[in-house]
């Protein structure tokens, strides 16, 4: 007889989620949900009507880890829909800008999904908030880098968190030649460090991998499963590591494959939870008795590419553009890790290339008719896709496909098969961000969710 | 307290001819910028540049000599030179920052640096904080309506403007001098320098004005301890020409009596704010 066991909330990530879950008498995983029960902010209903200036500034405020994938997004989307070409400096400050924001997210990433893995060769959590080594170092090497990120973000962005820089047409301002010299100095001095951290981190996740147990965080050790955090979903990413959009001679998505249904198709109806265990790490889980109904819980609308759920991220980029194929949760991470190296590689291309005194901001600025323009921006979590439409320098419409969203059922899927008590170490292997996920779906009177269909 | 915490004032006046040519007074500030930007104490300093418009100026990161020799003198009228002070730490990249400001401007300053509402990463940038005496300041349309009326001088033909024993006086290139008496221009000072506390920019590192000096000689306070090293060096350096402010005419008693003047007057200012309505009053920013 299966039993329903329930994780609220779900930690060490952005956002708030929990994991419904079915499982057999040995407490493996049958299906799972994993659901944003984040208060949903409506964004995209009340950018109607501001000005296409404005939207993307508050899009910006989604999420402040990855507020430079938003607001390139919500920017670039507006210039799809007016067909507003911005000039090369400008196009080449937005990828250092991306490049800086990848880092210190995946940098970030680290320090929440240390907790659950080993000191290699020990059977010892690695915290990394404690003052002994090695942890220690490794822990400063991950602040490092951050501040590297972040302090690229601050002079090529304006600000690293809600980048004030980027506008419609380009940016407000080049940097100077003593920015640019800083900015170099800053990834070079990163790039060996992140070299050394990338090695370490996958050798890290690669002896958990090897583990025929496991604990999530400090806690009790299970048996680990073969395929732990597979799935069968497919992956899309539009670029290893920048943008597509509609105004590319090519552009790498297809809005007519996407379609979008309520979580109501989608999760479990309601369940009653027939399985606790007050042990479990960091608190209890929910007490057996207490009711779950992830179908009207679920703050998230279900995204599908081609009519089903795909993985987005790290591993979908890798996948898609560099042949990458390691699968389960530790494939997702380790792809995270490779991804260190590009964004100092790309920064530092990108910044021999900048002209500090070249113009930014395009010489005209369409104010639009209405047509739809869409921007994918590869966040560090995945495509982050926004769409609008803007007559007259205003926007009629706009929406919100963030890597999150389209994670939450992919993931879900991923957690069959593993044992219950290390459901959170695949869900961490998304690098979730719900609050850019739980961005959009608007609730009536009744609670019921109404799902919105979007593009004709 | 009316002159401020201060560790030494001097009477001074810069050693660069160059500089002296064009500055206001003493050219202190732009001596000491220059001798700071040479040594890499600072790496750029935000100042008032001349801008569009004749005397209407517009703050800009200077990190070359010439840009700050640009900037000499002054311009009675407002010149929002905090508005740089992030920029200054971002696309500019400067990670030590030199500003010059009025006192109001010292104390947006200190404020930022202490309570940093969305000033990331800049209050450990301020480098050297130069502060320039105001008694008060003028919009553009009032110090327009000054010059081109009241001295009959188009804004264009003047070299230098300067307010000093109870006149606004306006210099032209062709030599001509004209002066109104102070008391004329009042009614363009502009409004929010009635509430002003500060003569002699209290919160400055290094502060700097014409008053209780002889012309073409500034008064000094140097306040902090990071001016204090910054001033000493440049002394020690051959910078700057000295003198014991107690043996120079008028000295610091005249600049106790403007500032003690100017605080008193503004003081009743914001206590009549207090009682402006009937049975209410208008904010008072200090409390
Ligand atoms: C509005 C105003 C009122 C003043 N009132 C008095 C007074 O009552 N008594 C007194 O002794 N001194 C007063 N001063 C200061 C004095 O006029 C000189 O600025 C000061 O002595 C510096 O001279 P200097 O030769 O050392 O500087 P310089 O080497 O000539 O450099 C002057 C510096 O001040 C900056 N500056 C010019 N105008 C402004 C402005 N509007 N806002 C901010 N920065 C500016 C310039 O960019 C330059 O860097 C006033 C200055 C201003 C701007
Ligand atoms: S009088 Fe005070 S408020 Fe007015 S400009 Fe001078 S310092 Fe600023």
């Amino acid at each position: 007889m299966s039993k329903v066991v329930e994780v609220s909330p779900t930690t060490r990530h952005e956002g708030h989620t929990k994991l419904v879950l079915k499982v057999n008498d040995d407490g493996i995983i049958e299906r799972g949900d994993w659901l944003s029960i984040t208060p949903v902010r409506g964004i995209e209903k009340l950018a109607i009507g501001k000005t296409m200036h404005q939207a993307p500034k508050i899009s910006s405020r989604v999420c402040g880890i990855c507020p430079i994938a938003h607001t390139l997004a919500g920017i670039e989307a507006m210039e799809g829909s007016i067909g507003c070409e911005i000039p090369d400096d400008a196009y080449l400050l937005r990828v250092i800008l991306q490049c800086a924001n990848r880092l210190h997210s995946h940098a970030l990433h680290n320090i929440l999904t240390l907790p659950d893995m080993y000191l290699p060769g020990t059977d010892v959590h690695i915290n990394p908030f404690t003052a002994e080594e090695p942890v220690r170092s490794v822990a400063l090497r991950i602040q490092k880098l951050r501040e590297i990120g972040q302090t690229i973000g601050e002079i090529v962005g304006g600000e690293p968190i809600h980048p004030s820089n980027p506008r419609i047409g380009g940016m407000y301002k080049n940097i100077s030649p003593r920015a640019k010299a800083k900015c170099y100095d800053l990834l070079k001095e990163g790039k060996d460090l992140a070299r050394e951290h990338m090695e370490f981190m996958i050798t890290v996740l690669k002896d958990w991998d090897a583990r025929p147990t496991a604990s999530v965080a400090a806690g009790y050790e299970v048996e680990k499963t073969e395929k732990f955090g597979f799935h069968d979903q497919g992956y899309m990413a539009v670029d290893p590591l920048y943008a597509s959009t509609n105004l590319d001679a090519e552009p790498k998505w297809y809005p007519e494959r996407w379609t979008e249904v309520r979580p109501w198709d989608w999760y479990m109806g309601e369940q009653e939870i027939t399985l606790d265990d007050p042990n479990y790490p960091n608190h209890a889980t929910t007490p057996a008795g207490g009711k779950a109904w992830p179908q009207m819980e679920a703050c998230t609308a279900v995204p599908m590419y081609d009519g089903a759920p795909v993985e987005v991220g790290p591993r979908a980029r890798l996948a898609i553009f560099r042949n990458y194929d390691r699968k389960g949760a530790m494939g997702l991470q380790i792809a995270r890790q490779m991804e260190y190296m590009d964004c100092f590689y790309s920064a530092i291309e990108a910044l021999d290339a900048l002209d500090t005194s070249g113009s930014v901001i395009a010489d005209e600025i369409p104010q639009g008719d209405g047509s739809l323009g869409w921007a994918a921006n590869e966040a560090p979590r995945g495509a982050d896709v926004h769409l609008a439409k803007v007559k007259d320098g205003r926007v009629q419409w706009y929406s919100l496909l963030v890597p999150t969203t389209w994670n939450f059922p992919v993931c879900s899927r991923a957690l069959e098969g593993a044992p219950w008590q290390l459901a959170e170490v695949i869900v961490r292997a998304y690098d979730p961000c719900v609050s850019c996920a739980t961005h959009m779906m608007v609730v009536d009177e009744e609670k019921k969710v109404v799902a919105q269909k979007l593009v004709q | 307290m009316v002159l401020g915490n201060y560790k030494t004032a001097v009477s001074a006046r810069a050693a660069d001819a160059d500089i002296l040519k064009c500055s206001q007074d003493g050219g202190i500030v732009t001596q000491l910028f220059t001798y700071a930007l040479e040594e890499g104490i600072i790496d750029g300093a935000i100042v008032a540049a001349p801008g569009d418009e004749p005397w209407k100026p517009e703050p800009v990161v200077a990190t070359t000599k010439a840009e700050l020799l640009a900037a000499r003198g002054t311009k009675y009228t407002i010149s929002p030179n905090m508005m740089l002070i992030k920029e200054a730490t971002r696309s500019y990249g400067l990670d030590k920052v030199g500003i010059v400001g009025t006192p109001c401007q010292m104390q947006a300053l200190r404020k930022a640096q202490l309570y940093p509402m969305a000033m990331r990463k800049v209050p450990d940038k301020i480098a050297l904080a130069i502060g320039i005496f105001c008694m008060e300041n003028f919009p553009y349309m009032g110090l327009e309506t000054i010059v081109e009326d009241h001295c009959q001088t188009k804004m264009e033909s003047a070299v230098k403007m300067d307010i000093g024993k109870g006149k606004f006086s306006v210099y032209t290139e062709r030599g001509a001098l004209s002066q109104i008496p102070l008391a004329a221009t009042h009614k363009y000072e502009q409004p929010g320098c009635h509430v002003c506390l500060d003569y002699v920019a209290n919160l400055a590192d290094v502060s700097t004005g014409s008053v209780g000096s002889p012309d073409g000689w500034s008064t000094v306070f140097v306040r902090t301890k990071k001016g204090e090293d910054v001033w000493s060096k440049a002394v020690n350096a051959g910078y700057f020409e000295t003198k014991d402010i107690a043996s120079v005419k008028p000295g610091l008693d005249l600049v106790t009596k403007l500032a003690t003047g100017k605080i008193d007057k503004n003081k009743k200012t914001l206590e009549a704010r207090a009682t402006l309505g009937v049975n209410k009053g208008l904010r008072n920013p200090y409390i």
